[in-house]
């Protein structure tokens, strides 16, 4: 280090003064780290704090209920799992659908404690997941700001992370996804593997490697990954900055994570056979090829024998490798890329080709507020950041800026992929306030000590060496001043920004359902589960359920009862038969069901408590789903003039088919608001139309206090007479 | 049947299968007994009006080409549907018999239809997927399939083969010089421009442009005179607003890249000093404005949490 050299030369006293001041700076980071490390994990507890320690949304409930299974029989049995409890008659692999990174590690960290003698339960475990993860994400980002740039960055990047509302939204205390884990891996792998490259030091790549191994154990967003380093491996090469550090550091962490990803049952030989994964080995051949050349080059040492030698070989090789990738796709080796994929290159091919992708939320591409609510000042700062970057390119900062250029276009074309975008962004923006702020500081410093001193510290890094000599000049130290607060209220409106948007729209668990009162009080409705312990304690342990496949999951997983359809939506044919039952009349239903065994019906219902997301605004997808394999069900059937209508001028298929009789039975006796007639919808903001509803197949069995959940039972079959 | 012939080759004579029809073709074909044994699917197209952006007639009417093509190609020889289209200032009677006052229009004559004003309309929303959803209403109507739509590729196989075997001779000079250096790769200053521009085109929710085929600014209901830039509303956009956002994000940030960098090298201190004071002007007027803006449209009102005790 240059700081080493400088405080050599350095008389005795001063250099223990000197000494004092560099541990004074350690302290000071250290404990500025560990506060950051706690910050990211109690700004995640407001869901906590607000609701109580429990499992949040959908899919978590699954993961949950496969940690609880391999946390009491084991890996071996967990691998092995087929769970007939759900995708009744056909039940599901489970050990080889999933991906078994964020099972294993919460069924560690359970196990860890229990070790320790702290008698926890694993679902406290499962909820304080995420949350432990994104404080140890704070951490990698420190010691990768530190290896872009320097240690100043790499704090404020871990600061600026800890509450980025693009990460948060999908780490908060019982958000128990794959994605909690899966962020960390992710920035971890970067990390390594840019130190591996700017070391050239195979222990590094191997540590890179077992990054990229978790990651994939852990999320199918893994992908990113594999492409984005032969990318920035493909930029350097066209660049003009290849060189051994580079080729021992991809080509280590390529073939020991391929190895590695593909005993992953759910990757398996995908990573070698699939067109998403083609560019990093075509990457792989392409740096042996560079390597040969400049081995050739230097034995030949004579340019021209030299041109014709890399024109033959070029040629062969470009020939060979089309063929090859030409044969491999012809003979069905190398799979096509999947609709996901294409929807990210081309991002009109999904409005086109894949309704079922375009349809669901979170696939929707992001307006500008969505950035803003994410990301808030960190917008302002990524163009500064970039800047800086380019203006001290390393291979590091080259790194950083694809990442962050890349993961930023994916997120403007999906909204769920801010997340991986938030990393890369808290980085370089990290880089823009931690360079401006460092050099604001200095020059404030300037004035009131001896020139000589400041180029002496500022030494410690090279940047701001450079910076402050040249920088010392233009500044009034009042304008150093008013900037430097201008910073620091910026960052403040950050911070007050992200503390809103946690406990305002990131915490809700959606399944406890929170509404303002008529008197501004807090009304929590506890109806989904009230219904799903009704359906653990009052049916038989063998009854199947049929919904609709958003509760598969919680259904299986609290209730603890067979499902027919569930949030692993892997067979369509499936779902679509569920969703023709819901959309038949009742005695068709009821055939559906009876070749089903299904023998309680649930249905979620939000006429009562205005609750907008429930069954019949979500009917329109089961026509569709289910008219999609029977044409039987058509989408036209149930709407009038192209509209969708519940009151007196719906469709008449509509107003009998199964889905309309289960939600709204007995509701035409309910008053719901005062000064409305009985029947009123409040979600729809109707009167209904059928209000005298008979079921014939089937019987009320249990509805919820606010009307949100409601379940019925199959009738057994008439007796013959 | 006489009348099926006629039109089978009136059909042919048209590259895309629609047939022009005018005044006295339409009491010919479409004003014969009830039940005929056709139907006639009719565009209602005014070359006028074809200027008038907002009703996307050309496009709907190459669509609609694009419909007819890819019913001929499933269904070849068909005599169950025909597609026409009428033109407004040839055939005005035939537009009054439809009962058609308003376009976009298209309508269904099936062959039970007795008068012309009693065929069935194919609504707004079965125009917002273009032929796609147009497919869709013909099959619920008549029945009939019409078949994946087969839309022509953006280059055509020529051109992609001569674009392929240019890009796989240019491989060679374009290795020869990345060998030696000199392209506009190795500028950085080109770089950092298309990283600029990739972070503008996504903040500015660019993408959401595209893929949902939002307008730069629509005209106010009430007011047709004015414009609307801005959408209040967290679910949508406009092209504008988000370029104008994505415009100031930018601004700031490069005002804080050109403060440390390039401001320094300028010698005069007069000028060094009146930027200073003009960057952080704007650079708060920006934040503002965008605050502001955010706050506005989605409604939110973010404040701090403070100990309950200090109020």
């Amino acid at each position: 280090m240059a700081a080493a050299t400088a405080l050599d030369s350095l008389p005795a006293p001063l250099r223990s003064l000197r000494l004092k001041t560099k541990q004074q700076e350690l302290l000071l980071r250290v404990s500025a780290l560990a506060l950051i490390y706690v910050l990211a994990f109690v700004v995640r507890l407001f869901s906590v704090l607000r609701y109580e320690s429990m499992i949040h949304e959908f899919d978590p409930y699954f993961n949950y209920r496969t940690t609880l299974f391999l946390s009491d029989h084991g890996f071996s049995e967990f691998w092995n799992w087929f769970d007939f409890e759900s995708w009744y008659p056909l039940g599901r692999v489970v050990g080889g659908t999933l991906f078994p990174g964020l099972m294993v590690t919460a069924a560690l960290l359970h196990r860890l404690l229990r070790a320790l003698s702290l008698a926890v339960h694993i679902r406290e475990v499962c909820v304080l997941t995420a949350p432990f993860f994104a404080a140890n994400t704070t951490l990698v980002a420190y010691a990768f700001g530190r290896e872009i740039w320097d240690s100043g960055a790499g704090l404020v990047a871990a600061a600026l992370i800890a509450v980025c509302p693009g990460y948060i939204s999908r780490s908060v205390a019982g958000s128990y996804d794959n994605e909690g884990v899966a962020i960390f891996a992710l920035l971890l792998t970067f990390y390594l593997f840019v130190r591996a490259v700017n070391t050239g030091s195979l222990a590094w790549s191997l540590a890179s490697a077992f990054g990229y191994f978790y990651m994939v154990s852990a999320w199918g967003g893994y992908v990113f990954i594999i492409n984005l380093l032969p990318l920035y491996v493909l930029v350097l090469l066209v660049t003009g900055r290849y060189s051994q550090r580079l080729y021992v550091a991809y080509n280590s962490t390529y073939v020991l994570g391929m190895l590695l990803a593909m005993q992953i049952r759910f990757v398996g030989f995908q990573h070698v056979q699939s067109g998403e994964h083609m560019a990093a080995m075509g990457v792989f051949f392409l740096l042996q090829v560079f390597f040969f050349l400049d081995w050739v080059k230097y034995l030949l040492n004579d340019a021209k024998l030299f041109k014709s030698f890399l024109r033959i070989t070029l040629t062969c090789v470009i020939t060979v490798g089309t063929l090859a990738l030409g044969i491999g796709t012809a003979s069905g080796y190398i799979s096509p890329w999947t609709g996901r994929f294409y929807s990210l290159l081309d991002p009109t091919y999904a409005k086109d080709h894949i309704p079922i992708i375009a349809s669901v939320s979170e696939h929707q591409p992001t307006a500008w507020s969505s950035f803003m609510f994410d990301f808030h000042i960190l917008l302002f700062l990524f163009p500064a950041g970039l800047y800086f970057c380019f203006k001290r390119l390393s291979d590091a900062t080259i790194f950083i800026v694809m990442y962050g250029l890349t993961s930023m276009y994916f997120a403007g074309v999906m909204v769920r992929l801010i997340l991986v975008a938030a990393p890369a962004v808290c980085l370089i923006s990290a880089i823009a306030a931690s360079a401006t702020i460092k050099n604001l500081t200095t020059l404030i410093r300037t004035k009131s000590k001896s020139p000589q001193t400041v180029s002496g510290k500022s030494s410690g890094s090279k940047a701001a060496a450079k910076g402050a000599v040249d920088q010392s000049l233009p500044f009034q130290q009042n304008v150093a001043i008013a900037l430097l607060l201008g910073a620091f209220y910026l960052l403040s409106r950050y911070a007050v920004h992200c503390t809103w948007v946690t406990s305002e729209a990131y915490s809700s668990p959606s399944i406890v359902l929170a509404a303002r009162g008529h008197n501004g009080g807090r009304v929590i409705f506890d109806d989904y589960r009230e219904a799903y312990y009704w359906l653990r304690q009052n049916t038989p342990s063998d009854a199947k359920i049929m919904s609709w496949w958003d509760y598969g999951y919680q259904i299986t997983a609290m209730g603890n009862r067979t499902v027919i359809v569930d949030n692993n939506t892997w067979n369509n044919t499936h779902i679509a038969t569920v969703g023709r039952a819901m959309s038949s009349y009742e005695d068709e239903a009821y055939e559906i069901m009876q070749s089903l065994d299904v023998n309680y019906v649930l249905v979620v219902f939000g006429g009562v408590t205005g609750y907008s997301s429930d069954d019949i605004n979500k009917f329109l997808w089961m026509v569709r789903i289910g008219g999609g394999v029977f044409p039987v069900i058509k989408e036209p059937d149930y709407l009038v003039n192209g509209e969708y209508r519940v009151d007196k001028g719906a469709a008449p298929k509509m107003l009998n088919c199964l889905m309309y009789k289960l939600c709204y039975y007995r509701f035409g006796e309910l008053t719901t608001e005062y000064g409305k007639p009985p029947g009123y919808d409040r979600v729809r903001g109707v009167e209904i139309g059928n209000k005298d509803i008979k079921l014939e197949y089937l019987e009320e069995a249990f509805t919820t206090s606010n009307w949100i959940v409601r379940i019925y039972k199959v009738k057994p079959p008439k007796n013959r007479s | 049947d006489d009348l099926v012939a006629e039109l089978q080759s009136l059909r042919s004579r048209s590259p895309s299968g629609v047939i022009h029809l005018t005044d006295t073709s339409i009491t010919r074909f479409l004003s014969a007994p009830a039940p005929r044994p056709y139907s006639v699917l009719v565009f209602f197209d005014a070359a006028s009006l074809h200027s008038k952006t907002d009703l996307h007639l050309p496009q709907l009417r190459r669509e609609f080409a694009l419909l007819s093509a890819s019913f001929l190609a499933h269904n070849p020889a068909s005599a169950d549907l025909f597609f026409a289209d009428i033109e407004f200032s040839e055939s005005q009677h035939s537009f009054a018999q439809f009962g058609v006052n308003s376009l976009p229009h298209v309508r269904l004559v099936r062959p039970e239809h007795t008068r012309l004003a009693g065929s069935e309309q194919m609504d707004q929303s079965h125009f917002s997927r273009l032929a796609d959803s147009m497919a869709e209403f013909v099959e619920s109507r008549t029945g009939l399939e019409v078949g994946p739509i087969v839309r022509p590729p953006l280059v055509s196989r020529n051109q992609m083969i001569l674009l392929v075997i240019l890009f796989l001779v240019s491989i060679p000079f374009l290795i020869k010089r990345i060998m030696d250096g000199e392209t506009l790769f190795h500028d950085r200053r080109v770089w950092m421009a298309g990283a600029l521009f990739i972070y503008f085109f996504s903040v500015s929710g660019g993408m959401y442009g595209i893929i949902r085929h939002t307008p730069m600014f629509i005209t106010d209901r009430s007011d047709p005179n004015k414009l609307v830039f801005f959408y209040q509303g967290s679910g949508m956009q406009l092209g504008a607003e988000g370029f104008a956002v994505g415009f100031l994000y930018t601004l700031v940030g490069l005002m804080i890249a050109m403060v440390t960098h390039l401001l320094v090298r300028v010698e005069s201190l007069q000028i060094q000093r009146f930027t200073m004071l003009a960057v952080m002007i704007i650079g708060w007027w920006a934040v503002k404005k965008v605050i502001l803006l955010d706050n506005w449209k989605t409604g939110y009102s973010i404040h701090t949490f403070w100990p309950s005790s200090w109020r």
